[in-house]
């Protein structure tokens, strides 16, 4: 067996049944094994980013392994950003690489490019083969190391020569990690129930940890009042009673509110990222924290903790939930306070009841939350709609909500709901973008197309690069910059082009009908929203500002009234 | 390596043992500087495949920080900080 077939050999004992790649010469003698092997699904995607980020959706929609497969050269260097959008956000990934042959390396032979060298900020780990027979072991260990801890992606150079050489080596099974000791709570529970004005504080790391079932026994027993991050929207469920929404730059009123005024934060498989907290200084400035998580590196990383607890999410939060259940928090006054904040400070999206009025974004999104079925993942790309869809979409599960929280990757949404569209193949998966966004990896269309996918798109067009508008026109004095794209070529053509039907609609009274024409569709299909250049997403937090500060609508329109009189 | 310094920059001498693997030290190298730190000295030896790093760094930030994100690498088996460096006696020649 040589080492391609070794690589196949890993698939299938890992059950890897899905690889996103494209080929080219140095990594020809794994798509010459991919030939005999038809067991592992090959999709081939249009541009290696779209592989990455494809992979990268197939793992976050399924809790499994994303894989992504290109050449030497050009091929590893557009992987690169869907790689570090994995990296950022924790994605268990295994990336594979040709490379030009072993005696080439250093040569500056074609299609040569240091993989490893350019790759080292944007990898839990890599590996550079250097003989066929140490490919087995370093498969085994690569598979492993994706996936445990805190996950991310792994990436394995093979020179072209490797791939071709014949090895009897057995694939060593990886040193096991040290189970963790189940750490000690009581510390944290003291402090819990010495606290008047708990919140709780979740993120990615729940579904990472595959602890969602365990987080709502929590949540269900401790009756917290919480918050979320981005990348924990859907923890709590959309029927939670004590859920504020996403906190930060764009979170609700009541959610920043509720982390100003607590008196303890409980977080849980979150990194306190600059988006969520606003300026350090004025972040929950009166509380104690408890943090939680499966990264010891992250604790004080930004902010100094009374309690860290570092291990599993899942046996941490049924110790947490045993502890809470004889016992419960008496803290009836804060939960009282935190509906009350919910009630009024909630996100809201009024319908527009002018038909002939434009659509808004979040009326948009709040009518597509209510059509979709329940099993519906929505893959995201990054700007105003992200916001949007964040602020608007009753999520169930976290792993409905597919966005590009940590690297903010424009392009991410249309090649992640493919591969979301591979990871649950009969459920609707409908990629929400931008008009920036989907000219970024619109070349995916013909691999929806190739594979017959269902994926529904949904392009919010304001003919503009509108969050960066918005930042220019509240934080810059309106000097608009190159942000124009008013010269978008003809979305519903384009989508005809690749031999996806497709409609557009830019009145508030077509908005149901177009929803329920691209749902109810057997087939992949485009809907192109024309909605108003002017729309800004709020609330928002000038950029490292303080959560106190947030600006609505109604404030800035005071304001700038105040302006005109003076 | 030797390189000059501000004497008000915190300095830290760190030892750290690590599989003796390819690209190694750069990706030591690498998370010193990206998390904020300056590398000062470096002593590395080789033994039985591992490494043997002594690093004097400089930087501002929490070192513990950095001492966390080292011990992350997958490769590497163990960091140890030495007491901190006085700030005055910092100037290398």
């Amino acid at each position: 067996m040589n080492g391609a077939q070794h690589i196949l050999q890993a698939f299938h004992h890992h059950n890897i049944e899905t690889v996103f790649g494209y080929p080219g010469g140095c990594i020809m003698p794994l798509y010459d094994a991919l030939v005999d092997d038809v067991s592992v699904e090959h999709v081939l995607c249009r541009h290696e980013q779209g592989c990455a980020l494809a992979a990268d959706g197939y793992a976050r929609a399924s809790g499994k392994l994303g894989v992504c497969i290109a050449t030497s050269g050009p091929g590893a260097t557009n992987l690169i950003t869907g790689v570090a959008n994995a990296y950022q956000d924790s994605i268990p990934m295994l990336v594979i690489t040709g490379q030009v042959p072993s005696a080439l390396i250093g040569t500056d032979a074609f299609q040569e490019t240091d993989v490893l060298g350019m790759t080292l900020g944007i990898v839990k780990h890599s590996y550079l083969i250097e003989t066929a027979d140490e490919l087995p072991g370093i498969l085994e260990e690569a598979i492993e190391l994706a996936q445990n801890g805190r996950p991310g992606p792994v990436w394995i150079d093979i020179p072209k020569d490797v791939l071709l050489t014949e090895t009897t080596a057995a694939p060593t099974r990886a040193t096991a990690q040290p189970q963790a000791t189940s750490p000690d709570l009581s510390s944290a529970i003291a402090l819990l129930r010495d606290a008047r004005k708990p919140l709780l504080y979740s993120g990615g790391g729940i579904s990472l940890a595959h602890a969602e079932d365990r987080f709502r026994e929590f949540t269900k027993c401790s009756e917290l009042p919480a918050v979320v991050t981005l990348k924990g929207i859907g923890n709590a469920g959309k029927h939670s009673a004590y859920n504020l929404g996403m906190l930060g730059m764009h979170g609700s009123r009541a959610a920043n509110r509720a982390v100003d005024e607590c008196d303890l934060l409980l977080v849980i498989g979150a990194r306190l990222d600059d988006r969520a907290t606003g300026k350090l200084d004025g972040f929950a400035p009166n509380a104690r924290t408890i943090h939680i998580d499966a990264d010891a590196a992250e604790f004080n990383k930004l902010r100094n903790v009374d309690i860290a607890v570092r291990g599993d999410l899942n046996s941490i939060l049924n110790e947490l939930t045993k502890s809470l259940t004889d016992a419960p928090l008496a803290i009836s006054d804060w939960r009282k306070q935190c509906q009350t904040w919910r009630t009024t400070g909630g996100f809201q999206a009024a319908d527009n009841e002018e038909p002939l009025a434009p659509i808004t974004g979040p009326a948009f999104i709040s009518q597509l939350s209510r059509t979709a079925p329940d099993d519906t993942v929505i893959a995201c790309d990054v700007g105003q709609h992200q916001m949007w869809v964040a602020q608007h979409y009753q999520f169930d599960r976290p792993r409905h909500h597919l966005t590009s929280g940590g690297l903010g990757t424009m392009g991410f949404g249309l090649p992640a709901a493919i591969g979301a569209q591979f990871a649950n193949r009969n459920s609707t998966v409908i990629n929400v973008t931008g008009d920036g966004s989907f000219m970024m990896n619109a070349q995916e269309l013909a691999t929806i197309r190739r594979y017959d996918l269902p994926v529904k798109l949904i392009i919010m067009d304001n003919q503009c690069l509108g969050m960066v508008r918005q930042q220019q026109e509240l934080f810059y004095n309106n000097r608009e910059s190159h942000i124009n794209l008013d010269d978008n070529p003809d979305f519903v053509a384009m989508a005809r082009a690749f031999d996806i039907p497709a409609l557009k609609i830019d009145r508030t009274d077509q908005v149901r009908r177009g929803i329920e024409t691209i749902l109810a569709y057997s087939g992949p299909m485009l809907l192109h929203v024309a909605i108003a250049r002017e729309e800004n997403v709020w609330p928002i937090v000038k950029p490292g500002g303080s959560n106190k500060e947030m600006i609505d609508e109604t404030r800035r329109t005071a304001a700038d009234k105040k302006e005109k009189i003076a | 390596m030797t390189t000059e310094s501000s004497c008000t920059t915190p300095s830290y001498n760190i030892t750290c043992r690590m599989s003796h693997e390819a690209a190694a030290l750069e990706r030591l190298c690498q998370v010193v500087r990206v998390r904020g730190f300056r590398i000062a000295q470096m002593a590395v030896d080789s033994a039985d495949g591992a490494l043997n790093i002594a690093l004097t760094i400089q930087g501002t930030r929490p070192v513990a920080m950095l001492q966390s994100q080292l011990e992350k690498l997958h490769t590497v088996a163990e960091v140890k900080l030495a007491a901190p460096v006085v700030a005055a006696a910092s100037r290398i020649a």
